[in-house]
């Protein structure tokens, strides 16, 4: 025989399978240039340099492997699938006399051309975009860059390895299909005679109970730190849940449908009714593939989106002004200590203090309780962290609150007034420690020490003396915890960026020599830091929302070509039956709506429940504007609707392409 | 009172680029009185299958007309034909055509549903049926849980539960056993005896000869045709295999 027998009917083969191997072979040139790209960022020299550089690379490490794994799963799943729809093909071989060798010879080539083509184009495109990738990171990142082309040979060979690994994989996959198969069953392939789905009504309930659960979980946890820990129990039940309610959940609706007689016959309900019940048995995990990938790629996105565009927002509340100066040894000398060595170093660089802020304050973290405020004892500080009531009490002088506000407010020994931004204080009353306060006024406005992620109570007290008290009391209770009062100190600058930071490092040098526990931030200085990390987050956020995406067009388009093979038979029954034409193609169609939008609008549903634990979650990161990502989600949502519909309807063609083709 | 009247029907295929047409029917006349079970036999490629799909109206003639009741289903538009088809007329085919999503029971009751019957009546329908056709027991099954032979009888009952004024079968034995065969060619003559007209395309002799007369097509003609009469199966299976050696060794007409 022809020695290049083989890979010609390869060849031959994979042409003529084009309208399943394209895309295909598309995913796989993508996925091969998207890990290339990742590879060779992640090792990139340029942002090695930078500041804020090691965040950016463990995020970037991160995505190396999120985006391997992923490689490895997910075109192992659709390569499997490409071989269920060949299976008729072989078992046609298998009787015209080619052993399995000779059909694995085949396999063989097919696999091999597919790798070699989409290692090559795949290459070839991670090196161009790389580039482009390079300059988008810098422009998020702010770094200045020298272009000039470069290939990576960290990733080429990472690429290189991981990709022949997987395809290896997958042929012998392919194989081990071909080899346990008997030629009369590769024969029927894809159709062997569909039982109908049984109710599982315990995995139903436990799929509802893990998504109630999941939804619980995001709506009443409030702590931020609990927030964490809780948010990947969450994740992980959603997942489960998922897959539950779409596999038994959706069936045993279905059967509940049937049973209603008068519901299920009436001629809409009852070709829709059962048709969905056994497209449900055969697509629900596709379909809560779909949910997942979706979900995961909105709350990737809408989250990342709100840090990059919050960052402005998030500097100004963790850093007020432009430099902060925090001194922990208050004394009436080192107060002025710190003021003398500010001013030095601003005459130096012809510079004036401008919009002043300096104040002594005691801050300590307490919990709620009804109206009060108990502190806890020192034995369950740590447990309370991650207590729904867990605040932060920030106590500062009438004199010092009236020079920040301007406002000129009298108080009594027993008098306070509370200010609370983050929820309103209704109690006419105000116990700590024992010692019961009458609240003057309470004020929902700005607060005045620095944000944190906790609930915040800023209480103004009559004075000093007050102050102290509360002080002594303070760490009489939590001893080696406790924390004194503490003067902030801090003012703009009217000047550049880098002018910014070289005074920050000056008064930060003098500062450390004076050895007095100052603590010294500005915001210039922080802000490359916050760009590396949020930016990194950024950019994977991005990198891997268009790599899930592109999962699930894949899945999408997968789904409705198999659906239309497996329709092509029914949709000729019904017409010979009495259907017609019409009415056939209207019935189709609202199946086909159903089914593909079912995943969109769970992951809707996933989202808008996960809106309260990611909110908590982003005020971790500082970013407190609940409302911008609000709106991120919603805008982050209707754009993927869009794509979504668009790639729908676009593949909804190749679908009734395949289903009329023999009527 | 003829209920399908056919008259100087026609149909011919042309290729593509008009380049070749092929005659699958030429002047085709007969008529079929209600209560009459006929069978129309032919080899294959005789245009058997053709003449079929227009009298289910699936297919349009090239010329001619087709009377159902004294209606012709050529006047009938696009849009009413799905609903004429499946009231007036019931149809059984080789392959069954139940479809895998459906219970038996639902199959059945599929034309009644796309009709809007309500489903009392649909019950009502059901019962007496599936008893006469045994399969009352197997309702709740699905298409691919049963027998050949069983889910043609269920194909049966679809094609019945509308009452239709003619029964079109297709060979509706050729993916029978020879006992799943007898049962059904039983279950037909049954029905005819109960009034059902029925019109039989099929080129097993066995089959034609439970039918009340055969007309034999060649070649898009209506050749012969064979009147049971007063006669036996037996006796009309032998009228039968004689016609058709004359058709197939005497090559001349009549």
């Amino acid at each position: 025989m022809n020695k290049l027998f083989y890979p010609k009917l390869a060849a031959t083969n994979i042409k003529k399978n084009g309208k399943i191997y394209l895309p295909y072979i598309l995913t796989c040139i993508f996925t091969v240039a998207m890990f290339y790209i990742i590879c060779s960022l992640y090792k990139n020299k340029g942002l090695e340099g930078m500041r804020g550089a090691n965040t950016l690379i463990t995020t970037l490490g991160f995505g190396v492997w999120v985006t391997a794994i992923f490689a490895v799963i997910f075109l192992f799943y659709t390569n499997s699938f490409l071989m269920k729809r060949r299976k008729k093909e072989f078992g046609l071989y298998n009787i015209l006399g080619m052993e399995k060798k000779h059909i694995s010879k085949v396999v063989f080539w097919e696999t091999a051309y597919i790798a070699l083509f989409s290692l090559a184009f795949g290459l070839i495109c991670g090196m161009v975009l790389d580039k482009l990738m390079y300059l988008l990171v810098s422009y998020m990142l702010d770094i200045e860059v020298t272009l000039n082309f470069y290939v990576s040979g960290y990733a080429l060979t990472a690429t290189l390895l991981l990709f022949c690994a997987i395809f290896l994989l997958i042929f012998l996959n392919s194989m081990r299909q071909i080899h346990l198969a008997k030629p009369v069953e590769l024969l029927k392939g894809g159709n062997v005679g569909e039982k109908e789905p049984k109710t599982k009504w315990i995995l139903a309930i436990l799929g509802f109970g893990c998504l109630i659960a999941a939804y619980t979980i995001s709506i009443t946890v409030e702590n931020p730190v609990a927030a964490m820990s809780y948010f990947f129990i969450a994740v992980i039940l959603v997942i489960i849940g998922t897959y539950m309610v779409f596999t038994a959940g959706s069936i045993a609706i279905l059967k509940l449908l049937r049973k209603n007689k008068a519901y299920y016959y009436k001629p809409r309900h009852f070709i829709s009714v059962s048709g969905l019940l056994y497209r449900m048995k055969q697509n629900a995990v596709g379909l809560s593939n779909i949910c997942i990938l979706s979900t995961m790629v909105l709350v990737m996105i809408s989250s990342t989106v709100s840090l990059w565009i919050g960052m402005d927002d998030i500097l100004n509340s963790i850093y007020p002004k432009d430099i902060n100066i925090t001194l922990r040894e208050v004394t009436p000398q080192n107060c002025e200590k710190v003021e003398r060595i500010v001013e030095e170093n601003l005459l130096e660089k012809n510079l004036e203090v401008q919009n002043l802020q300096n104040f002594s304050y005691l801050s300590f973290s307490a919990y709620r309780d009804g109206s009060n405020f108990k502190v806890a004892e020192d034995s369950d500080v740590m447990t309370s962290v991650s207590s729904n009531n867990f605040i932060i009490l920030n106590f500062l002088t009438a004199e010092d609150y009236n020079w920040l506000t301007g406002q000129s407010a009298v108080l009594d020994t027993d008098e306070v007034i509370v200010l609370s931004p983050d929820r309103e204080y209704t109690s006419d009353t105000l116990t700590v420690f024992d010692k019961t306060f009458q609240v003057t006024s309470a004020l929902d406005g700005e607060e005045i020490g620095s944000q944190s992620a906790f609930d915040t109570y800023d209480v103004v007290v009559q004075n000093a003396q007050v102050l102290a008290t509360l002080s002594d009391l303070q760490t009489q209770n939590y001893g080696e915890l406790a924390t004194d009062i503490y003067y902030e100190y801090r003012f703009d600058l009217d000047t550049d960026a880098q002018t910014e930071i070289a005074v920050h490092r000056a008064i930060a040098d003098d500062l450390t020599d004076a050895d007095m526990g100052v603590y010294i931030q500005s915001r210039e200085n922080s802000k490359s830091d916050f760009l590396g990390s949020y930016g990194g987050l950024f950019f994977i956020g991005l990198f891997l929302s268009v790599l899930f995406t592109m999962a699930t067009i894949l899945i999408i388009y997968y789904k409705q070509i198999s659906e239309g093979y497996d329709d092509q038979e029914r949709f000729q029954i019904m017409q010979k039956v009495g259907l017609s034409k019409k009415e056939t193609r209207k019935t189709i169609h609202s199946q086909i709506l159903t089914v593909f939008f079912l995943p969109l609008v769970t992951a809707g549903v996933h989202i808008a429940f996960a809106f309260p634990v990611i909110a908590r979650l982003l005020r971790l990161f500082n970013l407190s504007n609940t409302m911008l990502y609000a709106v991120c989600t919603l805008a982050s949502f209707l754009l993927f609707a869009l794509l979504y519909a668009v790639i729908y309807s676009l593949t909804a063609k190749a679908y009734y392409k395949i289903v009329s083709s023999k009527s | 009172m003829a209920i399908l009247r056919v008259g100087d029907l026609s149909k011919v295929y042309t290729t593509r680029f008009g380049g070749n047409t092929v005659e699958a029917l030429k002047n085709i006349s007969f008529s079929v009185e209600e209560g009459e079970y006929v069978a129309i036999m032919g080899e294959s490629g005789s245009g058997k299958t053709t003449l079929l799909n227009i009298l289910a109206a699936l297919d349009k003639p090239t010329s001619g007309e087709v009377l159902l009741n004294e209606k012709s289903l050529l006047s009938i538009s696009e849009k009413e034909i799905s609903a004429f088809r499946r009231e007036h007329l019931g149809f059984v085919f080789q392959d069954f055509n139940l479809l895998d999503t459906f219970s038996l029971r639902d199959n059945i009751l599929l034309p009644l549903v796309l009709s809007g019957t309500n489903y009392k009546e649909m019950e009502r329908r059901l019962k007496p049926l599936a008893q006469r056709l045994e399969i009352a027991d197997l309702l709740q099954k699905f298409p691919y849980e049963v027998s050949g032979g069983q889910k043609q009888r269920a194909a049966v009952a679809r094609a019945v539960i509308t009452n239709p004024m003619l029964l079109l079968a297709d060979e509706p034995t050729g993916a029978l056993d020879s006992r799943a065969t007898d049962g059904l060619l039983q279950l037909f003559t049954q029905l005819n005896n109960d009034g059902q007209t029925i019109l039989m395309v099929t080129h097993s002799i066995k089959a034609a000869s439970h039918a009340k007369r055969v007309l034999f097509i060649k070649d898009g003609e209506v050749y012969h045709q064979i009147y049971k009469g007063t006669g036996t199966t037996d006796e009309m299976y032998q009228k039968i295999s004689d016609t058709l050696t004359v058709i197939t060794t005497g090559g001349e007409r009549r």
